[in-house]
């Protein structure tokens, strides 16, 4: 491998650039960016889970810098409110819930507990998700490490988060040139040069398709289908736009059903980003922009509207060719899938980087993976659709009613049986995830580890006395998001010296 | 509280007792009411004399002690297997319960041996291994609790006498309130409302009604296979061995810290040391040898002197199509079959009885929670098989028809793939469930003779010198560690000596 091309823009080429040059440009591997226009907008943000770190570890970037020249915020977890019109709002965070007592998970004792009359909601076990609704940062110490794995995700803005990993890419050798696609000329086995318009014909052994949904050469050239995941997602459009900055700041993103779609507000420091997804057939793009902002409560600034179809290509990885981000896979913008896809699709094309250019047998292990992780994180989205509780309404009532893909049934019959989750091969999300989401929207198990019937009910009731009375003095002690980006990411213009 | 679950375990052996003892042991009093229902008359098979590390924990949650079970089941350490003449004939590799070598820069340690060999350094990745190496020099020792250390870098099993291990947790089982009852099943009846089982009926007459229905029967599968009629699926295009002659020796020679696979003209031969013996076993292809030679090759390769006539065993790969059906579970052999070549019986029998424990049912059985085990048990016996199938067809072997029929059957894509990206670039697929993990697939693919072609380029990031340094402080690290590792023997005999093996020393002064 001497030479590798990326076809494409923004996150997915930056990123996908930076990571194949540090792994590999020591030994010799050019990696040159053709960079088509971009397609961000000045109002898009990017969600990072909280393994968003590792994946700025592989890149040698520093979050903090990250958070700092990107007005970011943390995100301890989403909140979604009206998914239901009788149930309450609740908070997924990246933790868990309660500590095991008598080696039995929590959640069945909770479980046992709910079935008796307890009314304490799941969430106020997790300490992530008490951090989250106060706005406060989990700063993990030798009590809380035993009972909570609560971690942070971020809130980053798009143009300048893009900005400044192009930058790191061009430094570190990356070379790069913008304009328009020119020519691709193709063979048997892929790819065999590119070219801008009215550049010239660029060879490669390997090529990165990273232009997004247009899929420049996976799709257009290769010709991969992309199977259509619409019927679980009622949405076809998505708008973004901004906000002013919220006061104090939050520590989570808040997701919030309408009447034809969800709007979501992800918090940075010095704006709201807003985003929007809906379905057009019930609600026109005027209209949206118009409810945006009474569904936020707030002023908003310019609106950019692009379509969005869920699905995936079932060869990512085709011949000399592997897409990576929404080339290869669309999710709505919701769990933070696109980032995350994104971070699966590089770290698997570094672990995978092709030993030979004849014989790219690596595209087999590597399509599985991405498969597997595709529709697992897309099993996830589809639960909130599912699971909606917003009834007489024709949008949420197609989405309650249309059956979920088979893995997911058999999870969900697994998890409404006994509270118990199916975890499959290549998963983003664990147990408490899923957890999580599926009892916040009302997924109540009707059974439970019959085990949890020996233990005494008085002992059960101290137990979690104790749990909540740790989490309620815990996060009284705890730094609000803002001071602790304030003292470990302070933005440029606040900076002391 | 609601009223006890009655669970009715049909049979004894090591899958019925493992079971008796995990639910009356591993669950909180009260919650479970078990029989057990067994017949002296009914022998059991017990081949699974060797095990894999995973049974210390099973032995650690119900609450075994180490060194007593260890003295009362004439029980060794067991740090790995030995493969002899699998791949080509006059090779040796062993597949141990470790790791080779360290991680560096988050790359696999065996692929920076890849490229040194490529590069035309000569070694055994053995040496990189510190069970191997204590292996091979009959030493043994815990693994220490200091996390980073090359001496915490493994695990352990044992070889014991499955009889006796039974036997252990019948003491174990019925001291914690476990009924026994000794009886032959004559007759099983179904609920006619929805087919589950309602009780069986002994010789004596007793009808033992139950809840849940634990099915440890055997080959002979009584409640799965022939009351509920669940079929079997049949594995033996890849797996051809359908029969097996048993027999103890003495002991003889060195106490040795790992199990011995020896391949032969139509099979393999097993050799397990314990105390007090050593078990031997062929496990052969009827299609390719007569009982009468099978046994008389057996006899004929015995470290000491044969205790008794070969005893004969029959069965046939693979398993039942569901292990969890109504309320019927069939754990051990009557779920299926698979042969002990690496010491997977006992572990199966495990993974059975700890997601059971985990998807334990109320007396109404939900289905979800049958089809969830039954996806869980799916996965871990396809991806054992697999891996079974990987020694046979991964063969150079001209000498016999078994293994050219072996190496040019068609065997599953998954495997297939598997194989090429290892040649390939030593790539070697995770996966979230399934036993073997990519350093069992590392041991066998080189041990059996297929080599990388290439290598993880990332490894071309750290210079060629350092890796060699690498290298070589690795393997002295690993010798220098196995030097300070005791005898197995002398170790056996000081923490868990059978009392009719105890040194006379120890004796007299006890």
């Amino acid at each position: 491998m001497r030479n590798v091309v990326i076809v494409g823009r923004d996150a997915a080429a930056w990123l996908t650039a930076l990571g194949l040059k540090r792994a590999f440009g020591r030994q010799g591997v050019n990696v040159t960016v053709l960079e088509l226009p971009s397609m961000v907008r000045s109002a898009d943000v990017l969600v990072g889970l909280p393994t968003l770190e590792g994946l700025h570890r592989l890149l040698g970037l520093d979050t903090d810098d990250m958070l700092a020249a990107t007005a970011g915020a943390y995100a301890l977890g989403q909140q979604f409110a009206n998914w239901s019109q009788a149930r309450p709002p609740f908070v997924h965070a990246y933790d868990t819930h309660g500590a095991p007592i008598h080696r039995i998970d929590f959640l069945q004792h909770w479980l046992k507990a709910r079935s008796e009359g307890m009314n304490v909601p799941l969430e106020e076990f997790s300490l992530g998700a008490a951090a989250a609704k106060h706005g406060r940062f989990v700063v993990h110490g030798d009590a809380t490490s035993g009972f909570s794995k609560a971690r942070a995700g971020y809130h980053l803005d798009a143009s300048a988060y893009i900005r400044l990993v192009r930058q790191k890419a061009i430094e570190l050798g990356v070379q790069r040139q913008a304009g328009t696609l020119g020519e691709v000329v193709r063979s048997d086995s892929g790819i065999v040069s590119v070219s801008l318009a009215g550049g010239e014909p660029l060879a490669a052994d390997l090529f990165v398709d990273a232009s997004g949904v247009d899929a420049v050469l996976i799709g257009k050239v290769l010709e991969q289908p992309l199977e259509s995941w619409s019927p679980w997602f009622g949405c076809d459009r998505v708008l973004v736009t901004s906000g002013p900055k919220l006061n104090p700041l939050p520590a989570m993103s808040r997701i919030s059903g309408f009447k034809a779609g969800w709007i979501g507000m992800f918090p940075l420091r010095d704006r709201t980003p807003v985003v929007a997804a809906y379905d057009s057939r019930r609600i026109s793009d005027a209209e949206m922009l118009q409810s945006a902002s009474v569904l936020c409560g707030m002023r908003l600034g310019d609106a950019f509207v692009a379509p969005c179809e869920p699905g995936m290509r079932s060869a990512p990885w085709t011949g000399n060719c592997v897409a990576i981000g929404e080339a290869a896979v669309v999710l709505e913008p919701l769990d933070a899938a696109s980032l995350h896809m994104i971070h699966v699709g590089l770290s698997h094309l570094i672990t995978l980087f092709p030993v030979s250019a004849e014989a790219m047998l690596e595209a087999e292990p590597f399509n599985t993976s991405m498969q597997n992780h595709a529709r697992n994180l897309r099993d996830f989205q589809i639960v909130h659709y599912r699971l909606n509780g917003r009834l007489d309404e024709p949008f949420w009532d197609r989405a309650r009613e249309t059956p979920p893909p088979p893995e997911l049934a058999a999870k969900l019959d697994l998890f409404a049986a006994r509270g118990a989750v199916a975890l499959y091969d290549d998963e983003t999300f664990q147990e408490e995830n899923w957890a999580s989401v599926l009892i916040g929207h009302g997924l109540i198990p009707r059974g439970y580890d019959p085990q949890v019937d020996t233990l005494a009910p008085d002992e059960l009731i101290a137990a979690f006395q104790r749990m909540l009375g740790f989490i309620a003095s815990t996060v009284r002690d705890m730094p609000s998001v803002e001071a602790q980006l304030e003292l470990f990411a302070p933005l440029p213009s606040n900076a002391s010296f | 509280m609601p009223a006890p679950l009655k669970v009715v375990i049909v049979g004894g052996g090591t899958s019925g007792w493992m079971s008796a003892a995990a639910l009356v042991a591993g669950l909180p009093p009260g919650l479970c009411e078990v029989r057990l229902v067994e017949s002296d008359e009914i022998g059991i098979v017990g081949v699974g004399e060797a095990t894999l590390p995973q049974i210390k924990d099973f032995n650690d949650h119900i609450g075994v002690d180490e060194a007593d079970f260890m003295r009362q089941t004439q029980a060794t350490f067991k740090l790995g297997i030995e493969f002899v003449d699998w791949g080509f004939k006059g090779s040796s590799y062993i597949h141990p319960f470790g790791v080779h070598g360290k991680p560096l820069g988050g790359v696999p340690f065996y692929q920076y041996w890849a490229k040194a060999r490529l590069n035309g350094r000569v070694d055994d990745l053995g040496d990189y291994s510190l069970p191997i190496v204590a292996s091979r020099q009959n030493r043994f020792a815990f693994p220490s609790t200091d996390e980073d250390g090359l001496s915490s870098n493994f695990a352990y099993a044992y070889h014991f006498d499955a009889h006796l291990y039974a036997r252990f947790l019948r003491g174990f089982a019925e001291a914690r309130g476990l009924r026994r009852t000794e009886g032959r099943i004559v007759d099983v009846t179904l609920k006619p409302e929805d087919g589950h089982i309602a009780s069986i009926r002994l010789e004596s007459g007793e009808v033992i009604a139950g809840d849940l229905f634990i099915d440890c029967s055997g080959f002979r599968s009584l409640l799965m296979g022939q009351a509920l009629g669940v079929g079997y699926e049949d594995w033996t295009p890849w797996l051809p061995c359908d029969r097996a002659y048993a027999v103890p020796c003495e002991r003889a020679g060195a106490l040795t810290p790992y199990t011995r696979s020896t391949a032969r003209e139509a099979g393999w031969q097993w050799r397990i040391p314990l105390q007090h013996r050593t078990g031997n076993g062929y496990v052969y292809s009827s299609r390719f040898i007569s009982d009468d030679e099978a046994a008389a090759t057996l006899l004929a390769n015995l470290d000491g002197e044969a205790q008794g006539d070969p005893r004969p065993l029959r069965f046939q790969a693979g398993r039942r199509e569901t292990s969890w059906s109504r309320n019927c579970i069939a754990i051990g052999l009557a779920s299926g079959f698979l042969e002990p070549l690496e010491s997977t019986s006992i572990y199966l029998i495990q993974v059975a009885i700890t997601n059971l424990l985990k998807l334990l049912p109320g007396r109404a059985i939900d289905p979800a929670l049958v089809s969830e085990f039954n996806r869980l048990i799916d996965v871990e016996y396809g991806r054992v098989r697999d891996f079974l199938i990987l020694h046979y067809h991964l063969n150079g072997r001209d000498d016999a028809p078994l293994w050219r029929y072996c190496r040019e059957m068609p065997v599953p894509d998954s495997l297939t793939s598997r194989m090429a990206l290892f040649e390939h670039r030593g790539h070697i697929a995770k996966y979230k469930d399934g036993l073997f993990q990519p350093p069992s697939w590392l041991a066998v693919f080189v041990g059996q003779g297929l080599l990388p072609a290439g290598y993880d380029p990332l490894v071309d990031n750290v210079p060629q010198e350092h890796i060699l340094r690498e290298l070589d402080q690795f393997r002295a690290d690993v010798a220098q560690t196995v030097e300070a590792m005791r005898d197995h023997g002398g170790f056996v005999a000081d923490f868990c000596a059978a009392p009719a093996n105890r040194p006379l020393s120890s004796r007299v002064a006890s």
